[in-house]
């Protein structure tokens, strides 16, 4: 074998050494010389003639000496190049054939790797997605969100205040508001459901988007009534529209035909998801000013900070308070990034993911320099000869860093690999906010996995580097290349382990904490039952149902009609919108009897539910007290609502509700007539699986004259619920051909309201099993070592009588003086991190003494299998073999 | 830098540099003077010359170079010798001059047989 020690090293040496450049070649020439004038002395010159006569035969010596100066600095900068290239080049392929050696260690080096890298890659490739990068908009910074702060906390812009931020406010270049929703947008005959938003003038101008093809919305479009045009996206039009070269003649049908004059181009989808915008018409808009109905954003002036702009808005609404006094809520304004808004509900797990990946990768690192120093002990011999031979410690440092690089650099290639396949699984659990969609491996996290990957090898491979060369020389020779096991190593060992299993036990310990945290959310009672209910969102074009309530309601009576008589439908109702559907209805109401809020204008507020049908059978919602709607509730028959039990509670405690009359407030409170509760029925979660009981009260469609939503959502309960699609489908077209239909489980959207708590458990979950997996593979390695050197040891017990049961405790008991310590410092470790996990995530309400004890006897366990494996190979050791072995 | 003042066809330096020290290592002086000796002193060379070549052929690993203590002064000198590439090249450039010369001979010596036009 060769031996990197000496050889084409000598290269490196020069025979003599350097002279300074200078030096070299004006002591040639003055040699040269010298010389020449010696010679034409010897024939007889004079001595002062002679050396001028050399100096002459010589020639220009001052651009002889600078041109040859000029060509050895050329020389030997290039040489040192060369030298290091080759020492180099020499270094990889040393490294690659002793990895290659070596297939087991490698293989396994290069996995444990790519799990702590992979885990990494993932979580910041997320993390750069949704934090990291900007959004993709011109000066995406710049660009804010704008809320008011009022009496309940903070929401979106009445419209009145809207104009006056967007007439006076000074801090924006641009600053717009919106609607978005699902509608039922008609293409020639075929209903299509279709996120949109409705935009004010500036909308185009804050995000500095400009149309594929077409125009945009021109000012005098955006004028009271609004101008019958629609911009539509990149997708809608091709995959909708046909993608038409031309948009000349272009229409759709909306609540009236519009024309479409632009196409956006790919990727803006703000709303997120809008495939179509139109300019938002101001005569539809509640002039109440504490009507929080638009959604704004700007785009802050350069140099502007969103603090500042808050600050100015404030001031508008002080003033705005003492002018509108009578019909006012808002107390400051709110101005932040837009990109904050965006990550704010993914922000903690993320950075909880992100933590626990790093715990990951300091166990795979733990791992790798216990391995390498096990390895570089066995090759104390090599590394012995190779000192001897000359080869200076810094060499043979370098060679083992070498090693180390390229196994990381093998090993981030894995990790990628690692991390794709991950992405792509998480892709279809992860909650909407982080648009997983989007989240692909670039060169940032390229680059982010190869600058880990290259610390982890400075981690890892320097200090096992430093113990080897420090021990090759001295000991190595001597012991006959039988290399180490010194206590003070053993030391470095038990410390190595009880890392590894400290580490382990701390991830293990979180993770089960907390999975069982969020096991317990979702298992809260959300008081309506999902399984065997289907869902189907139904959108009625505006184009025929317009505001025509009547027509609206003839529709779904019809549907609820021809559904309750259809076979394997057990109970059929709809709602405005399911609870946990999102974007819950809620506004001011009045309560006979009950005094008048602050604002004037309502008793209170509440989450209010326009029902159809059997609803409350249809969701499993229990009825309390009274009854629900019945067929005879209907327009001409006295209005009636229904309440829940968190309402009745607040409202008239300790008392019947059954009676008492209530109505929503707002615009139409002067001419909408008291309801009379007929009945009580359970409080069923509305906003997400963690909020509290939120007052509900609810209204049958027929006798709710104002109500002109057009989208809605069906529950149909059956005993064979996915047999119902192809019902439901067909009772729809049967009535509407045009009305779309989008149906799924109901359980989906309870799914969908708890994905950040599976996403963050089902991530932890993977990260605790490949950290159990470090510790069993760095434990299993590391007595497996400790056997190996002992196998002499060994040898001498059993032919001396020892037992294979002794020796395999004596193996076992070894390796419990790393696992013990590391399952103390564990437990200390995993203490401290639940602490911070409880300040920070509500969902964790302490120490969980189960799942924390789980874990640690789950890690023990392992430790204790990794250890015995190892030492049942230690008993099959033939003393005379063993003893032989030396 | 000052072309040398005789008639040298560019290139010939280095291939009388490199013949040179096909008879061995030899510092810059010993070169310089074997050539205008085995020359009969005809090749008037401006002296200075040889060492940018020397320094040239050293770049391109065509020679190399140690700093001796030369046995007949007892001063050090810097010590010239060709490398393999040196030696190969050496052969390249004689056979090459050697085409050359016979072809310029031969265009020198033929007589034509009647007149070229």
């Amino acid at each position: 074998m060769k031996l990197p020690g000496r050889g084409r090293d000598d290269d490196e040496l020069p025979l003599s050494p350097d002279r300074q450049v200078d030096d070299d070649v004006r002591s040639e020439l003055d040699f040269h010389i010298a010389e020449r004038a010696a010679e034409l002395e010897a024939r007889g010159m004079a001595r002062e003639q002679a050396m001028t006569e050399a100096r002459a035969l010589f020639g220009d010596r001052a651009s002889i000496e600078t041109e040859c100066r000029t060509i050895e600095q050329r020389r030997r900068s290039t040489r040192g190049r060369s030298v290091r290239a080759r020492a180099l080049r020499q270094d990889i392929t040393v490294g690659l054939r002793v990895l290659r050696r070596a297939p087991a260690f490698t293989l396994a080096a290069i996995l444990t790797l790519a799990v702590g890298i992979g885990a990494n890659a993932t979580v910041f490739s997320i993390v750069n997605q949704a934090i990291l990068q900007p959004l993709p908009y011109p000066d995406a910074d710049r660009i804010v969100k704008v809320t008011e702060r009022h009496a309940r906390g903070w929401g979106n812009l009445p419209y009145p205040t809207f104009l006056d931020f967007e007439r006076d406010a000074r801090s924006f270049d641009a600053i717009t508001a919106y609607q978005d929703g699902v509608g039922t947008v008609l293409v020639g005959n075929t209903g299509y459901r279709v996120h949109g938003a409705e935009v004010s003038s500036e909308f185009f101008r804050v995000f500095a988007v400009r149309p594929l093809m077409g125009r945009l919305p021109l000012p005098g479009e955006y004028a009271a009534g609004g101008g019958p045009v629609a911009v539509v996206s990149h997708a809608f039009w091709r995959d909708r529209l046909g993608a038409p070269a031309s948009l000349t003649g272009v229409r759709v049908k909306l609540d009236r035909d519009v024309a479409v004059v632009g196409v956006m181009p790919a990727g803006f989808d703000y709303p997120a998801g809008s495939e179509l915008w139109r300019p938002l018409d101001g005569a539809d808009q509640s002039l109440s000013r504490t009507a929080h109905n638009l959604e704004a954003v700007g785009k802050l002036r350069a140099g502007i900070s969103p603090q500042s702009a808050a600050g100015e808005l404030t001031a508008m609404i002080t003033r705005m308070s003492a002018q509108y006094a009578a019909d006012f809520d808002a107390t400051g304004g709110i101005v932040v990034r837009l990109q904050d808004t965006l990550v704010e509900g993914v922000r903690k797990p993320l950075f909880l993911l992100f933590a626990a990946s790093a715990v990951l990768l300091l166990a795979a690192c733990t791992n790798l320099a216990s391995a390498q120093l096990a390895r570089g002990t066995a090759r104390g011999s090599e590394f012995a000869v190779r000192a001897a031979l000359g080869a200076s410690r810094l060499r043979l440092v370098r060679q083992l860093l070498t090693e180390s690089t390229l196994l990381a650099m093998l090993g981030a290639g894995a990790g990628l690999l690692l991390a794709r396949g991950l992405l792509a699984l998480l892709r279809s659990i992860a909650p909407a906010g982080l648009h997983l969609e989007r989240v692909h491996i670039d060169g940032w996290v390229a680059a982010f996995a190869f600058v880990v990957a290259l610390g982890t090898a400075l981690l890892f491979g320097l200090y096992p580097a430093l113990r080897v060369s420090e021990a090759t020389t001295s000991l190595a020779l001597r012991e006959g290349g039988r290399g180490t096991g010194g206590p003070s190593r053993m030391r470095v060992w038990h410390a190595l382990v009880a890392s590894e299993v400290a580490l382990a036990a701390m991830l293990l310990v979180s993770s089960a904490v907390l999975v069982r945290s969020f096991v317990n959310v979702m298992q809260v009672d959300l008081g309506f039952n999902a399984t065997d209910t289907r869902m189907a969102q139904v959108n009625l074009q505006s184009a025929t149902y317009g505001d025509t309530t009547p027509a609206t309601a003839r529709f779904h009576e019809a549907v609820l009609a021809r559904l309750r008589g259809a076979p394997g439908v057990t109970a059929v109702g709809f709602a405005n919108r399911l609870p946990l559907e999102g974007g819950n209805p809620s506004g001011g109401m009045l309560v006979e009897g009950k005094p008048m809020a602050p604002n004037g204008v309502n008793t209170g507020n509440a989450i209010y539910r326009v029902v159809g049908g059997d609803y409350f059978a249809a969701l499993g919602i229990p009825v309390l007290e009274g009854r629900t709607f019945l067929a005879s509730d209907d327009r001409a028959a006295p209005p009636v609502a229904i309440v829940d039990a968190e309402f009745a509670r607040l409202q008239w405690p300790g008392e019947s509700a059954i009676g008492k009359r209530v109505k929503p407030a707002g615009m139409d409170g002067g001419i909408e007539p008291w309801h009379t509760v007929v009945g009580v029925v359970g409080g069923v979660r509305a906003g997400s699986i963690t909020s509290p009981f939120i007052p509900t009260y609810y209204f049958d469609h027929r006798q709710r004259v104002s109500w002109r939503s057009q989208s809605v959502s069906y529950a149909v309960r059956g005993p064979n619920p996915t047999a119902l699609d192809g019902t439901v489908q067909r009772e729809i077209a049967a009535v509407d051909p045009q009305v779309p239909v989008e149906q799924g489980a109901l359980s989906r959207i309870i799914r969908n309201a708890m994905a950040e708590q599976r996403f963050t458990m089902l991530l932890l979950g993977i990260f605790a099993l490949l950290s159990l997996i470090l510790a069993v593979v760095g434990i299993h390695a590391v007595v497996a070592y400790a056997v190996a050197q002992r196998t002499r040891e060994i040898g001498v017990r059993l032919a001396l009588g020892a037992t294979p049961a002794q020796v395999r405790d004596m193996v076992v008991r070894h390796a419990m003086r790393g696992v013990v310590p590391g399952l103390v410092l564990g437990a200390v470790l995993s203490f401290v991190a639940l602490r911070a996990l409880r300040a920070w995530l509500s969902e964790v309400t302490g120490v969980d003494p189960i799942a924390s004890a789980a874990a640690f006897l789950l890690l023990a366990v392992v430790g204790v299998a990794a250890s015995v494996i190892p030492a049942r190979r230690a008993t099959r050791v033939d003393p005379i073999v063993a003893i032989r072995a030396e | 830098m000052p072309e040398t003042p005789m008639h040298l066809f560019k290139g010939t330096l280095d291939v009388l540099i490199l013949k040179t020290l096909s008879w061995g290592p030899a510092h810059g002086y010993a070169v310089s003077r074997w050539i205008r000796q085995s020359s009969g002193d005809d090749l008037k060379i401006e002296e200075g010359a040889l060492y940018p070549a020397l320094r040239r052929l050293e770049e391109g690993g065509l020679v190399t170079a140690v700093w001796r203590r030369v046995p007949d002064t007892g001063r050090e000198a810097r010590v010239y010798s060709l490398t393999p590439e040196g030696r190969r090249a050496l052969r390249m450039e004689v056979a090459a001059w050697q085409r050359y010369v016979d072809a310029f001979a031969r265009v020198l010596e033929t007589k034509p047989e009647r007149a070229l036009v």
